[in-house]
């Protein structure tokens, strides 16, 4: 579905975020997007979506080019932004003049998704709390049916329930045909979401793995003493806990903050069990 | 599929637009009617009360109303329509929208090329036909009437000093003048663009800042070309020969440069990021 070749981009010609990125995304997968404040998550989410250009290197989503913002490109892009802006206007009538664009939007779902998030739909946007707008258009860009889903920290402004009601949601509407990328700092909202795992880095990709093949090459434990098999290791209240090579086929839950930790401080080590 | 430009999805575009845009649109045109119904309220107000006012001159103040006003209106829908570009959610809003960048140029050519300048005159039409309609009741016979005689004293046309601002013989005007409005809509859309914060006035000032340039240099090559020579057939009448060419010649440079710059405003919302 994406297709990334040797992608040059930055805001300024002497300090490139992304330098000879490579990288190829499937349909059928939520990914989830790591990296330290200003590693260019955001901006890699732009990228996809057009919204910035390239200095050099091709990107190619679903056969289009994004830079030329195409509609029959666009329609099938549903872009959730960190920051977001809404019309003064009631939903009915922001449903009326926006979802025309989207011919397969599809209004019971969208209904559904409202009242899943108890949104009042009789209140007008620019009244409503920022978390409810938050639902508002995670709500609408799954309802265009719009093939790539991308989103910058979703979860943020969501309060408790939200966010199990969101990893619901978002779980139930992967489909064969969609991908969905999903970038965060609140990696724990996205425990039991994502499939595969993807950080940048040092203007690259760090790491790209299923969580399967991560958990398949890697231990996730918690210990009480440390010994000297361990990658990489965090303290905790009844110990550490640890990241080993998983020589020994061991089943172990994928723990993404401890995993992002590790690749940040232990590359090397990190690159060298997945190979 | 079309990807540059489709009718239907034009008319959504108008639409979506419509219900951002309308507003700011609605509120200038109400303050354009507010205005031009007391201007022509504080002008017929003694002249509907007391018919012994009225001069020749009463409805003079229509020119200068119609002109700098209409400018005034037409300019500043034009500098808003893209300003919110300037704003990050928004831009991102506007240029995820599936529609095409031509398709989004020509919404923005329609709303403030077309639409504000013919809602503009249709709205100072409907005051002046209802003002001078008024006036042409209340002030009938013949103080309401010039009458032209020749030398012999003769009467040789009548005509009502009741003028509508858009009777037919008055139309005939300096042919440019209709293309000014685009002209001016084109730069105050590309300002609404160019600049983050501030358009009107940073359009303003540019514009002032460029003719100031222009007029300098125009002026200096005009000094330097003539320098240490004369005019000579002064009094030759080559100037009411060469009227209608001239009128041509300014039509075409002012078509020219309206499309230059609306190429221009299209090459930068095709560029905009985010």
């Amino acid at each position: 579905m994406i297709r990334i070749n040797d992608l040059n981009f930055g805001y300024s010609s002497r300090h490139l975020l992304f330098k000879n990125l490579s990288m190829q995304l499937n349909a059928g997968h939520i990914y989830g997007l790591l990296g330290k404040n200003g590693a260019g998550k955001s901006s890699l989410l732009k990228n996809l979506a057009g919204l910035v250009y390239a200095s050099s290197g091709k990107i190619e989503v679903m056969g289009h080019d994004p830079a030329k913002r195409q509609p029959s490109l666009l329609r099938q892009i549903c872009f959730i932004p960190e920051e977001f802006y809404l019309p003064s206007v009631k939903i009915e009538a922001y449903v009326k003049t926006n979802a025309t664009f989207y011919p397969n939007f599809d209004h019971k779902y969208f209904n559904g998704l409202l009242a899943e998030f108890e949104i009042p739909v009789s209140q007008k946007l620019v009244d409503m709390s920022y978390g409810q707008k938050k639902k508002l258009i995670i709500a609408f860009g799954l309802a265009t049916q719009a093939q790539l889903i991308i989103m910058d920290e979703p979860t943020n402004g969501l309060d408790i329930p939200s966010k199990a009601q969101f990893r619901k949601i978002m779980a139930a509407a992967l489909t064969d045909d969609r991908c969905i990328i999903i970038s965060t700092h609140q990696v724990r909202d996205l425990d039991n979401l994502i499939d595969t795992v993807i950080m940048i880095d040092d203007r690259d990709i760090v790491l790209k793995a299923s969580v399967e093949e991560i958990t398949q090459k890697l231990c996730f434990k918690r210990v009480k003493e440390l010994d000297n098999m361990a990658i990489y290791s965090e303290p905790s209240l009844l110990g550490y806990n640890v990241l080993l090579p998983n020589y020994d086929n061991e089943d172990s839950k994928l723990d993404i903050e401890l995993l992002f930790n590790a690749v940040l401080s232990e590359r090397t080590k990190i690159k060298a069990a997945f190979n | 599929m079309n990807n540059t430009f489709d009718i239907q999805r034009f008319s959504l575009l108008l639409k979506r637009k419509w219900l951002e845009f309308g507003k700011i649109y609605l509120i200038t045109l109400a303050v354009s009617l507010g205005i031009m119904l007391i201007s022509y309220t504080i002008a017929f107000w003694s002249i509907i009360t007391n018919l012994e006012t009225f001069s020749d001159n009463t409805l003079d103040f229509r020119e200068p109303l119609f002109f700098c006003f209409g400018f005034l209106f037409i300019t500043v829908v034009a500098s808003t329509y893209f300003s919110h570009l300037g704003h990050k959610p928004k831009t991102i809003t506007d240029l995820l929208i599936p529609a095409s960048t031509f398709e989004k140029f020509m919404a923005g050519i329609f709303f403030t090329g077309i639409m504000t300048t013919v809602s503009f005159v249709v709205l100072f039409f409907l005051t002046d036909l209802v003002f001078v309609s008024k006036f042409r009741i209340a002030v009938p016979g013949e103080t309401g009437l010039n009458s032209f005689r020749d030398a012999e004293g003769a009467v040789t046309a009548i005509t009502n000093k009741g003028v509508y601002f858009f009777a037919p013989d008055r139309l005939n005007i300096f042919m440019p003048l209709y293309l000014v409005p685009f002209f001016v809509t084109s730069i105050f859309l590309l300002g609404s663009i160019w600049f983050n914060k501030y358009h009107y006035i940073k359009t303003t000032l540019s514009v002032m800042v460029f003719a100031g340039i222009w007029t300098a240099i125009v002026f200096k090559t005009g000094e330097i070309l003539t320098e240490g020579r004369r005019a000579v057939n002064h009094s030759r009448p080559i100037y009411h020969a060469a009227n209608d060419t001239m009128e041509w010649i300014i039509t075409l440079l002012l078509l020219m440069v309206t499309v230059v710059i609306w190429t221009i405003t299209y090459f930068r919302l095709k560029e905009k990021e985010v």
